[in-house]
């Protein structure tokens, strides 16, 4: 009655000062989805920022320093680094997106059901997951893709399997805390078919956590798959993605030619970081217990 | 305080971990297409002495079987044999245990040593400069492959710099290793006397083990941050201002009440920095435990692989363990008996 | 002699959301209250109207993004709100005291309960640690326990929550506070622990004289408890007085409405609207802040209402404070003295 009237600004302003809003709240986040962006760009444009093929090979010009016809210099194939590095970004997004979707289609039906049913198969499925943590997920990794079998899509099979208990476990913890809630159990009494409950009532409402994990999980998906070619399983040479190229690069490094293992790492480093900051910031936002007010 | 009665509730709990983890690791190795016998027999053995070497490796009895064979040997110690040295695995992981511990423990403890302390004062100032900092370096630090980091180093300090040795192994290879006291090169010698020995192991350590600590510590710091900030927030702190305590009493009522979690954090953490550390161990030549299984691993060296996995996890169950003993001595809400 | 005197505090939430707006919200608008030795003091109102706030901003406890934006606190002759943060440390836990809600969460769960008397004692008044232990078990049986002795080296998880409050009260009392400020002291207590804590307050209170403010949402409690009460709603305190000229004749309607929920009442058929939504803080009304639900509000509740006074202790700010038809609408049967009715039935 007494109210003032808020006024409604014109959409853009709006918009801008809603991403002022969300940058002021978490710097971390904008910094990092401009940093993915910029990835993504590459890996999608990638055409026009590549001077030269990726997988042709110069064999007049090998192990040349960095010059302006080959900003990253050349590789002991003679390949243009700069441009592998360019074209290594699909196989950042290429691995880690279907990792994630796998990990994420995987992992929340598991947390869903083993919070809502609870009981033996909670217990089961809970002491399985706990005794995964024994083991390094690197190693675990390592030797699951090394025993399946070395090609791209195992790679993102066993990511997304290996990363499933981490959804599965934030959306249980949801899930458990929503179950004695009034609108879980009118909707148990209105004779709902339990795969209703689950994913018209529950799932919207537990699903904020899990969310907020897939950039950190991406960013990890990135890691390891970098960390596996690197070690000779999963993709190789010559293959231009990053790890691959690391470890082609990592005999020269002590023989002075930098150029070859270090651009690729730091482009490694870069989306990873990226990656790990968007994640960062969203679960600054999300969780408002995280957040320190100045 | 019953330590024992502890112990043994404990180690009740985890006889069907300890039984899963030999399954799992059992499960690991035969579950893709990998055929050791190929391997083994290599690409000019005749169809009977595929036949013959199946039966040598026991893989031609249903699988629940070669599972029963196989946990009877665990628990006599027999690890099986390693196709690629010829030497029974069990003998090749001891030897290179220690090697691989010295390692982890310098690493790990500096990287803790260093990340709690900055995690903890990040906290007491949130979003305040140091905090900012200390927050990027961590989520740096998680961003850093830890092969490449040890690449870097090699060349920065090696090749450019010359004040590292080159990343091959523990020690010089001019100079003889000291005898056997703890495995420990650098301690050894420092027993012994030698200082040339001692002086070369502790080149060979710096590198891995600075590249261990840093990327230890990025976790670390992130962590204890997180729980500082919910000790800060926590009634037990609104109300220790409220009676007027001084600054210095209420930081170390915030310590004490974040060591508890701090501590079973890192103690989770190591199973992942054992990962790393292999890594570490595989870029520097280090001959401890995680080259020897990365390895086998890689070169399909099932048994040897099956060791190794085996070992690491009850080194992690043996962490946890441990973890949760000192929790459970200096925390007074939670009973022994 | 008044002890305490804050005059029009004015305790804002200021900062800037998801639309990057600045946003104001005013928690506590020109609170003004004053407390003497040895008179206990209730505060009461509705679930976030201020009462915790008021405390917190004597104590110089807020926590961004409240800040205290306006008006002065006296207490013992200083003002409250020039002290340094060092300063106002040693003023709280030694001359102004606070007792919170959930006693068993506050303590530090890592020391011994007697040790963590001696460390407040240690402190703020200092000396020999074997006066300080030695008072500790003084006021641990003070606030009836029955073997201090032994239970001095009990771990704060091992008590009840009764128990729990009781070594809080202890804290609070071991450096001889004048001002003692009881937040919630017995919300979440079981209601027969509830009365024996109040109690032992009561005693103590008038063993050592000291001014004691009560903030509670139960109005039972000020009834048995208090001298004095103040009715707070939005962040303003709309009536004050001695508990008798509150309760019995209440001058403003919404204290009316709210004695008039009490379960007693709605049990003797009183016909209080029980449903209200709780007043936007960030976007109050021009005028009296209770008029979007008060029954009798007119045009002239546009304008704020000045404190009305009613008689020498009890003011009321509404414009109709004095008029005959607002003066007691509803009668409240409650025995303030002797009778020990628990508070909540």
């Amino acid at each position: 009655m007494h109210r003032t009237i808020i006024e409604k600004k014109p959409l853009l302003t709006r918009a801008l000062n809603r991403f002022r809003g969300i940058s002021r709240l978490s710097p971390t986040a904008t910094a990092g989805v401009i940093i993915i962006l910029f990835f993504a760009v590459l890996a999608i444009f990638s055409t026009a920022f590549m001077p030269h093929d990726p997988v042709s090979s110069y064999t007049d010009r090998i192990l040349k320093p960095p010059s302006a016809d080959h900003w990253f210099g050349t590789d002991g194939n003679g390949m243009d680094v700069f441009s592998r590095v360019i074209y290594g970004a699909k196989f950042g997004f290429g691995i880690a997106i279907p990792a994630v979707i796998l990990s994420v289609v995987i992992g929340i039906p598991i947390g869903l059901i083993a919070g809502f049913r609870g009981g033996m198969l909670d217990e089961v499925l809970m002491r399985f997951f706990d005794g995964l943590r024994v083991f390094p997920s690197i190693i675990l990794a390592l030797a699951v893709v090394a025993a399946t079998g070395q090609s791209l899509i195992n790679v993102i099979l066993v990511l997304g399997v290996l990363d499933s208990p981490v959804f599965a476990r934030v959306v249980r913890s949801e899930v458990l805390a929503l179950r004695n809630s009034i609108f879980v159990e009118s909707a148990i009494a209105a004779g709902n078919p339990t795969w209703r409950i689950l994913f018209v009532h529950l799932l919207p409402n537990s699903i904020q956590g899990a969310m907020a994990q897939t950039a950190v999980r991406a960013a990890w998906a990135v890691r390891i798959s970098a960390t596996l070619a690197f070690l000779g399983v999963g993709i190789q040479a010559p293959t231009p993605e990053w790890g691959a190229m690391i470890r082609q690069g990592a005999e020269f490094m002590i023989t002075g030619q930098w150029w070859v293992a270090i651009f690729p790492g730091v482009a490694l480093i870069f989306l990873v970081f990226g990656l790990n900051l968007f994640g960062d910031g969203i679960q600054d936002i999300l969780d408002p217990r995280r957040r320190v007010e100045k | 305080m019953n330590l024992t009665s502890f112990l043994i509730r404990r180690a009740f709990m985890v006889i069907p971990l300890l039984v899963g983890v030999v399954f799992f690791t059992f499960m690991l190795v035969r579950v893709g297409g990998l055929d050791p016998v190929g391997l083994l027999a290599g690409p000019t053995a005749t169809a009977e002495e595929f036949t013959m070497i199946r039966a040598e490796l026991g893989l031609d009895q249903p699988l629940w079987k070669q599972f029963l064979i196989y946990a009877g040997n665990v628990i006599q110690g027999d690890l099986g044999e390693s196709w690629l040295s010829n030497r029974p695995v069990l003998d090749d992981i001891a030897a290179r245990a220690v090697i691989s511990l010295e390692l982890l423990f310098w690493g790990v403890g500096i990287g803790t040593f260093v990340g709690v302390p900055i995690g903890l004062r990040a906290a007491f100032n949130p979003n305040g400069r140091f905090d900012q900092s200390a927050r990027i370096l961590s989520l740096f630090g998680f961003s850093i492959p830890t092969y490449w980091l040890g690449l870097v180093m090699l060349f920065v300090f090696f090749y450019l710099l010359r004040w590292a040795p080159p990343g091959m192994g523990r020690i010089s290879l001019m100079i003889s290793s000291p005898d056997f006291v703890t495995g420990s090169y650098f301690i050894d010698s420092l027993v012994a006397g030698d200082w040339k020995a001692a002086h070369s192991s502790l080149s060979h350590l710096i590198l891995p083990v600075t590249c261990l600590a840093i990327v230890s510590a990025a976790p670390i710091i992130k962590q204890t941050r997180a729980i500082a900030l919910e000790v800060l927030s926590s009634d037990a702190v609104r109300y220790a201002r409220a009676c007027g305590l001084k600054p210095k009493t209420v930081r170390k009522i915030v310590f004490r009440n974040s060591a508890t979690p701090v501590l079973t954090f890192i103690g989770t953490e190591i199973t992942g920095l054992v990962g790393t550390m292999s890594l570490i161990e595989y870029v520097f030549a280090w001959g401890g435990l995680g080259q020897y299984g990365l390895n086998a691993i890689v070169r399909g060296d099932f048994t040897a692989v099956q060791g190794y996995v085996l070992v690491l996890a009850l080194f992690s169950v043996l962490v946890f363990l441990i973890v949760d003993i000192v929790v459970a001595m200096i925390e007074p809400r939670i009973e022994l008996n | 002699m008044t002890l305490l005197s804050v005059s029009n505090l004015k305790t804002h939430f200021i900062f800037r959301d998801i639309d990057n707006q600045f946003r104001e919200a005013k928690a506590l608008n020109k609170v003004s209250l004053s407390l003497d030795a040895g008179r206990i003091l209730g505060i009461v109102g509705e679930t976030g109207a201020g009462k915790s706030l008021t405390a917190q901003s004597i104590c110089g406890l807020l926590r961004p993004p409240a800040k205290i934006v306006g008006g002065t606190i006296q207490f013992d002759g200083q003002d409250l709100l020039s002290l340094s943060e060092d300063e106002l440390n040693k003023v709280r836990g030694a001359d102004i005291s606070m007792v919170v809600q959930n006693p068993r969460s506050s303590l530090d769960p890592l020391t011994r309960i007697g040790d963590q008397l001696v460390r407040i004692h240690q402190t703020h008044t200092g000396g020999p640690i074997k006066t300080s232990r030695r008072k500790a078990i003084e006021m641990m049986e003070a606030v009836g326990f029955s073997d201090p002795e032994q239970r001095k080296n009990a771990w704060p998880h091992e008590l009840s929550g009764g128990m729990a409050q009781r070594v809080l009260i202890a804290m609070a009392l071991m450096n001889e506070p004048k001002l003692l400020i009881a937040d919630e002291p017995t919300t979440g207590l079981d209601v027969t622990v509830q009365a024996q804590i109040l109690d032992l307050l009561k005693d103590l209170v008038s063993q050592f004289n000291m001014a004691t403010m009560i903030i509670t949402h139960d109005l039972g409690i000020v009834a048995h408890y208090c001298d004095e009460v103040a009715v707070m709603f939005a962040g303003e305190i709309i009536e004050q007085g001695s508990v008798q000229d509150v309760f019995l004749s209440s001058a403003h309607p919404y204290t009316q409405s709210l004695l008039a929920s009490t379960p007693e009442k709605l049990r003797l058929g009183s016909k209080a609207t029980v449903t209200r939504s709780p007043p936007d803080l960030f976007n109050l009304p021009q005028g009296c802040l209770s008029q979007d639900r008060c029954e009798i509000s007119t045009e002239l509740c546009k304008t704020t209402p000045p404190f009305q006074k009613i008689s020498r202790l009890h003011s009321a700010r509404c414009h109709f404070a004095n008029s005959k038809e607002t003066q007691s609408k509803v009668n409240m049967e409650v025995d303030i003295e002797g009778s020990r009715k628990t508070p909540n039935d």
